[in-house]
């Protein structure tokens, strides 16, 4: 007899769906599996053979072939092991034949019959969703993540008996099975980040560098925060989140299918509804960082998607793992070859970089840093150019004076600036309405022409100011870019002097002074 | 002296190599350099110098084998390096003098005679806004009064300085410690292609001798041994640059020195020259004064081109410091001095405007100075 179960699979951000074709029939007894399996899929095997066994079904001496469809798909990962089962019995007809049809199946089985949970679920339900399907069958402790997808029904099974049980259609037994009501997502997205106590109050002083952070976040420019040790990098840094326009519907569960390949997610509570943020240590390895693997999995830039990926200490880093970065920060994906196909990872992320001004942290403090010019130059050279050129806003921190350490007046508040954020977010939007283009940051030549035009008397203080302060035409764009946001952050339609004078100031600073 | 028997000398230089001063002082006594070149030659030389030497005679007839003495020093002057030796009468004066000249000097450029008064400008290689400033406006007033202004070509105040008397249109005389072919720092190249055009190059080391630390300190005697005065713009208190002072010293030169804030480190060691008895100059004139030449005050006019018509700008130019300030503190000085609170973004539009009109530049990240030139 013949049974055809639906599982799926992942593959870089993209899912499919494989069918799960069982055949029980007289030979020598044999079980195999076929459709390029990986070693932990034919493994399934040995665990469905003696999981069955300890549920009370004993397989017959018969000859039984498992296809996984589409053949030519590598398949990895253990979420195949409840459907390759359960197609055994309805194969043996020990299930009705209708009983699990239109139903998506996901779930490693462990010896004594248990289910556990698997990774990319999020992902697969969703694309199971978009084919049609409208019930799956999953690990309780994935269960949640199915219920995400309001057009499922997720059915969460503690172990096989409860799934043969259900699926025979006596019910739930010993509560083994729960119907996961669906989760409101819109509700955690408004709780987000609630329970989180960092805000932008809590940063004493620092006018210039909160400003410059409120100019990236509006327009998603990448951050360079420069300054000596203890000036408050690292915090800012920790709070922009705080100021980025919440995440949406589709973009949390975007991100939270990243997190979902990874293995990430694993209460509802984890489930991705506040930016992230991320900040991995400089001895990062490329792979870590872009991703990879035999089976290539999300990288840090990927899990930072839509979010702030945050590198302390940016020359501390090595140089070739750094222009990994340069790729994905252009494309706003990242593509991984592998021999078992090509996977592509969204990287839409937000780059702050902090960095001391030079090896000892003190320059241009010329009373305190032991410095030489040669030595100070070689620092900021440990950064390959290229990616210091992606860097639109460039801030110092100015060390802390006692005052501004122990002053208590409490600054603005995220929730304030996010709300001026998110007005500039509003008419970046109506700007590029019916392009491929978000923010002001992904402009390119073409787009700065055509949005960015200059008034008569804006237009002759840029020429001045080019002639006099020796910038470059790769900073003409991106002050232009710059200015824009600004202008957009004072709700002005035109570029006006001011806003240049900013941008200008957040300019990346020529060599010759480091 | 002939060609050919610089030739010779240079044939001795290359041979004898670093370090080979006792050596070349006994070889002056036993034959003129040709003589020498035909006893290395035939092997006769080995015997006539003291027992001492015999491993670096051997090493000197070894290089002598296949040498091609006209050769190699017309290779040399084509590339338009000359050589000059104490002897010669085109050698400078005031080097000569002192307790121990280097034989040979060899340079790019040209020489000025000694009818030409010199100072050697030297600083700290690391030096701050004010340094530069300094370096700068001592340099171009002493070449506009016809003074060379000679230093090492360092990074820092060495090279602004001689940058600035090549700018002024007057003559500047790097002194290094390598060969004259090569260009150390590098960083300095334009600066020393400039040197080779528009004033000079020497080194007592034959070309193709690289940067050695070794080689600095006795390249330190030169300047101070080519100048009349020595002026420290700005050392900390153990500096390099303190070693050409103890020079200058010995050799009977005057040491002028630029005084500085007590908390400043990099002006520590000028201070500190100032209280062990060195001139004191705090303006360029004060130091033309002294070395009794006419000086034409050029800031008069510019207390007139300062006057802005926006007084805000004028305000805001007023705190604007020759040290950079942060943008932050001058927020605060701004309060502090006139009672007003100015906006962030405000405060930083009458900066970079005052940037666009060459007033004030923008130092590091966020810090501005004001601009003098």
């Amino acid at each position: 007899m013949l049974s055809t179960m639906i599982s799926g699979a992942v593959y870089g951000m993209h899912s499919c769906l494989i069918q799960v074709e069982v055949d029980v029939s007289q030979g020598l007894p044999c079980f195999q599996i076929v459709g390029l399996p990986g070693s932990e899929v034919r493994e399934a095997r040995e665990r469905v053979k003696v999981a069955l066994k300890n549920v009370g079904v004993k397989l017959p001496p018969m000859c039984i072939n498992v296809n996984l469809s589409p053949a030519d798909l590598p398949k990895s990962g253990t979420m195949f092991d409840l459907p390759v089962a359960v197609g055994i019995m309805t194969a043996l007809a020990r299930l009705p034949k209708e009983a699990a049809e239109n139903t998506l199946l996901i779930g490693e089985l462990g010896l004594s019959g248990e289910l556990k949970p698997v990774k990319g679920v999020l992902p697969i339900v969703r694309e199971a969703a978009r084919q049609g399907i409208r019930k799956c069958i999953l690990p309780a402790r994935n269960a949640w993540e199915g219920a995400l997808v309001q057009e499922v029904e997720s059915i969460g099974m503690e172990d096989m008996e409860g799934a043969i049980s259900f699926l025979q259609g006596k019910g739930t037994r010993n509560q083994t099975a729960s119907r996961c009501s669906s989760v409101d997502l819109n509700a955690l997205i408004q709780q987000g980040g609630q329970g989180e106590d960092l805000d932008f109050a809590d940063i004493n002083g620092q006018e210039g560098l909160k400003r410059a952070a409120e100019v990236a976040a509006a327009g998603f420019h990448h951050l360079l925060i420069i300054g000596p040790p203890g000036s408050g990098k690292t915090m800012l840094a920790r709070r922009l989140p705080t100021i980025l326009p919440p995440l949406s519907l589709e973009e949390s569960l975007e991100v939270s299918s990243i997190y979902s390949i990874s293995g990430l997610l694993q209460s509802a509570a984890s489930l991705k509804t506040t930016r992230p943020f991320l900040n991995p240590h400089h001895t990062i390895t490329g792979r870590a960082l872009a991703g990879g693997g035999r089976i290539p999995m999300p990288g840090l830039i990927s899990l930072a998607h839509r979010g702030v990926l945050f590198l302390d200490e940016l020359p501390e880093f090595k140089r070739e793992t750094l222009d990994i970065l340069r790729q994905p920060l252009e494309d706003k994906k990242v593509q991984i070859a592998r021999s078992s196909g090509t996977y592509t990872y969204p990287a839409d992320f937000m780059l702050v970089g902090a960095m001391n001004p030079c090896p000892c942290g003190f320059y241009p403090d010329m009373g305190r840093c032991r410095c030489t010019p040669y030595e100070v130059k070689r620092y900021l050279g440990r950064i390959s150019g290229p990616i210091l050129d992606r860097m639109d806003i460039c801030v110092e921190a100015m060390p802390m004076e006692f005052q501004d350490i122990t002053r208590h007046t409490a600054g603005e508040s995220s929730g304030e600036i996010r709300k001026r954020v998110m007005a500039a977010r509003e008419r970046q939007k109506e700007r590029f309405q019916g392009t491929t283009i978000q923010f002001n940051a992904d402009m390119g030549a073409g787009e700065v022409e055509r949005y960015c035009k200059l008034g008569p008397a804006a237009f002759c203080y840029m020429e001045k100011m080019f002639a006099n302060m020796q910038l470059s035409a790769r900073a003409y764009h991106r002050i232009l870019k710059v200015a824009r946001t600004i202008a957009d952050l004072a709700d002005s339609s035109e570029i006006e002097e001011i806003h240049l004078s900013e941008a200008v100031f957040y300019r990346r600073m020529d060599q010759k002074y480091w | 002296m002939t060609q050919e028997e610089k030739a010779y000398v240079h044939w001795l230089y290359q041979a004898v190599g670093m370090g080979g001063r006792g050596l070349l002082r006994s070889l002056e006594t036993i034959g003129t350099p040709p003589e020498l070149y035909q006893m290395a030659l035939s092997g006769s030389l080995l015997e006539k110098v003291a027992k001492r030497y015999q491993n670096k005679i051997a090493h000197v007839m070894e290089m002598t084998a296949g040498y091609d003495v006209q050769g190699e020093y017309t290779r040399m002057t084509d590339r338009g390096i000359q050589l000059v030796t104490a002897l010669e009468a085109e050698f400078p004066k005031r080097l000569k003098r002192i307790a121990d000249p280097p034989y040979v000097l060899y340079y790019a450029g040209r020489l000025l005679p000694a009818e030409h008064k010199a100072v050697a400008v030297i600083g700290a290689r690391d030096c701050t806004e004010y340094g530069r400033y300094m370096a700068g406006q001592f340099a171009a007033a002493l070449a506009q009064a016809g003074v060379q202004v000679i230093s090492g070509m360092a990074r820092g105040i060495d090279g602004i300085a001689q940058q600035a008397a090549l700018q002024a249109g007057g003559y500047s005389l790097g002194v290094l410690g390598c060969g004259v072919d090569i260009c150390y720092p590098r960083e300095n190249s334009k600066l020393y292609e400039a040197l080779i055009q528009q004033g000079g190059i020497c080194s007592e080391y034959p070309p193709g001798i690289g940067p050695r630390a070794i080689l600095f300190p006795p390249r330190n005697r030169i300047i101070s041994g080519m100048a009349d005065a020595v002026l420290v713009i700005e050392a900390k208190e153990k500096s390099g640059t303190l070693i050409t002072v103890d020079m200058a010293l010995e050799q009977g030169r005057e040491v002028y020195a630029l005084p500085g804030r007590g908390t400043d480190p990099l002006s520590r060691g000028c201070n500190r020259l100032i209280r062990q008895g060195a001139g004191l100059v705090s303006t360029p004139g004060e130091l033309l004064e002294e070395l009794l030449l006419e000086y034409r005050d050029k800031e008069a006019g510019r207390q007139i081109a300062l006057a802005f018509p926006d007084k805000e700008k004028q305000d805001i130019l007023k705190i604007v410091d020759i040290n950079p300030l942060s943008a932050e503190s001058l927020q605060k000085k701004y309060e502090a001095e006139y009672g007003r609170y100015l906006s962030f973004p405000m405060l930083l539009h009458e900066l970079l405007q005052l940037c666009a009109e060459g007033y004030v530049k923008q130092v590091g990240g966020g810090y501005f100075a004001k601009c003098l030139e």
